[in-house]
């Protein structure tokens, strides 16, 4: 008789109940009348999402210390109870800005359904607590990734783009894999805590086979969290996937494997921060000098976005790189507002491509301030918070990121940030003042008419739009609240 | 213990990495590309299963397993999106996908 582990069910809940609206949307696309499917996977997907959102509440609430659960295979804490809260978030978003995409007719509820897979496995991924579950979690979410990525089979560029992502992200989980397989050769255990606890007994520090495993480890989390030098798929595969699905990419995919690297590097390698500190400070810097100066020349409004969501990777690994309670602090805190800016840009892309019925490019947007006001507002808005202005959450999370640089002693990388800031500056408000401040001849409603006129108001789009403008402004406002969110998620982690 | 010591495991591990990664970095055919990965991917399974010997503990041999099932769903999903792209009479040829390009 094998024994078998306890299983906390309760802390599965999140991926659960993910799993069960796929489920639910799959049963729905293959039995319901074709003219349903499209509400029935969407509002599956939209209560899978909101469900999740709700028990990952729960679990926060209800964890004020960590547990291991299933033989030390899953961590359930509020570090990830809060990253699984952000997740499905933006999960929940994206249903909004998908639901009148022009995709394909026949397939659309199973859309939806490996929409709500990709955020289970996304919410399972951030709460694993061994190098299975965490391999297991990030191919979990990137397979149904390449498959929404490829969904718009109509469309070469999608496919082309679910292609592409397919071989780098497969690529990338491999090195990562492997670099699994020699921290496993040199320490003996998979889990997280054990592997730091093998080190410090075996006084491992420093072992050949362990370095190259923790490099090879990082590489492969540089790969999914869009880190440069392993950026490259980026702009392809953002341009050439549907626009709600860049947007969930960006801010959900970017949450999970961020605050992963966090997790493992800190609960597993704590005595080799000497070496990842530095590993990530200089990826950090590579990603905003690629990702800023790419940025600065981008006509295509996805592109610039795909730019801007590399050098935001680099913002978001000095926290991590400062390896204090402060930076996990900052990291959990800035992953709000930038989701909720990431979903809400690409939501706006969106509405204009549907308009349009072409690429958005910076061109094409003008006018568009004035011809959509609250796109235009919600769309200035996510530039100033990209750009780290108040009176949004970029700017306090910008903030406290460079304060958790500074507490480690690193000047210069708070001096590069800076500069960096100053740079994107260029950008962000290009679109600004292509929405605005364009000449009168140039505004244009619709330069190439679109059979049957405007499209009819997407309801759905705006109210995400909405609700994205008003977490990037509450996470300004309500500062102090969530700062104390954050600061009880990272107490999970050992500093 | 009969047969090769682990050590030659390994090295014959970390060689079909190399061969893989090599493969994906230079093959362009996307079906040389994918079984690339795939050789990549087993590699690192023979490196698990290597270690799980040396330290007489099963858990390596588990991942590996795990490892194979995912490796085997990756590819279904790859060989899905090359017949798409095949019966759009796109070139097979990982360089010629160029339509998305900045």
């Amino acid at each position: 008789m094998i024994p078998r582990p306890h299983v906390d069910w309760f802390a599965l809940a999140p991926e659960l109940v993910l799993l069960g609206a796929m489920a639910f949307a799959l049963m729905g696309a293959v039995l319901l009348p074709r003219e349903n499917r499209r509400d029935f996977g969407a509002l599956a997907a939209a209560l899978g999402f909101a469900g999740a959102f709700v028990y990952a509440i729960v679990v926060y609430v209800h964890t004020p210390d960590v547990h291991s659960v299933i033989a030390d295979s899953v961590r359930r804490d509020r570090f990830g109870a809060l990253a699984q809260v952000i997740v499905c978030g933006a999960g929940l978003l994206t249903v909004g800005v998908s639901y009148a995409e022009r995709m394909r007719d026949e397939h659309i509820a199973e859309y939806y359904a490996v929409l709500a897979a990709a955020g289970g496995g996304m919410c399972f991924l951030v709460t694993a607590n061994n190098l299975m579950t965490l391999f297991l979690g990030l191919e979990w979410f990137s397979i149904s990734l390449y498959i929404l990525c490829a969904i718009d089979r109509e469309l070469e560029g999608s496919l082309e783009a679910g292609l592409k992502y397919l071989i780098i992200g497969g690529f990338g989980s491999a090195v990562l894999l492997f670099g699994s397989a020699l921290v496993y050769g040199a320490t003996g255990e998979l889990a997280f805590n054990r592997i730091s606890a093998a080190i410090g007994d075996q006084h491992l520090s420093g072992d050949a086979l362990l370095v190259a495993g923790l490099a090879m480890i990082i590489v492969g989390l540089g790969f999914k969290a869009s880190a440069a030098p392993f950026h490259m798929w980026t702009p392809d595969v953002y341009e050439g996937a549907p626009t709600p699905v860049t947007g969930f990419m960006a801010a959900a995919t970017k949450t999970a494997a961020l605050v992963l690297t966090l997790r493992v590097l800190r609960e597993a390698f704590p005595q080799e921060a000497h070496l990842w500190t530095i590993a990530l400070a200089a990826i950090a810097c590579a990603s905003l000098l690629i990702g800023n100066l790419a940025a600065l020349v981008q006509r295509s409004v996805k592109r610039m976005l795909a730019y801007s969501s590399i050098s935001h990777a680099g913002f978001m690994l000095i926290p991590i790189a400062a390896n204090n309670a402060i930076g996990a602090r900052a990291l959990l805190y800035y992953l709000i507002p930038y989701s909720a800016m990431s979903v809400g840009a690409f939501a706006v892309v969106a509405a204009r491509e549907r308009e349009l019925a072409a690429p958005v490019t910076l061109d094409n947007l003008a006018g568009m301030g004035w011809e959509r006001p609250l796109l235009g507002v919600a769309m200035g808005t996510f530039m100033f918070g990209f750009a780290g202005l108040p009176p949004t959450g970029g700017f306090v999370g910008k903030f406290y990121a460079f304060s958790a640089a500074y507490r480690h002693g690193w000047t210069w990388l708070v001096i590069v940030g800076v500069v960096a800031t100053a740079v994107s500056l260029y950008y962000y408000l290009a679109v600004v003042r292509a929405m605005y401040m364009r000449p009168a001849a140039e505004l244009q409603l619709s330069p190439t008419p679109v059979a049957g006129g405007a499209p009819p108001r997407d309801a759905l789009l705006q109210t995400s739009v909405l609700l994205a403008l008003g977490a990037t402004v509450a996470s300004f406002v309500a500062v102090e609240p969530l700062i104390h969110v954050a600061k009880h998620a990272a107490s999970a982690l050992p500093f | 213990m009969r047969g090769p010591d682990v050590p030659w495991y390994l090295a014959v591990a970390a060689f079909l990495f190399a061969t893989g990664a090599l493969g994906v970095l230079l093959r362009r055919s996307p079906l040389i590309v994918l079984l690339s990965l795939e050789i990549m991917l087993n590699g690192a399974n023979l490196a698990l299963i290597a270690f799980s010997r040396l330290h007489g503990e099963s858990s390596g041999q588990i991942f590996a397993l795990a490892v194979m099932a995912v490796a085997a769903s990756e590819v279904v999903v790859g060989l899905g999106l090359i017949v798409a792209i095949a019966r759009k009479r796109l070139d097979l040829d990982v360089d010629k996908l160029s339509i998305l390009r900045g």
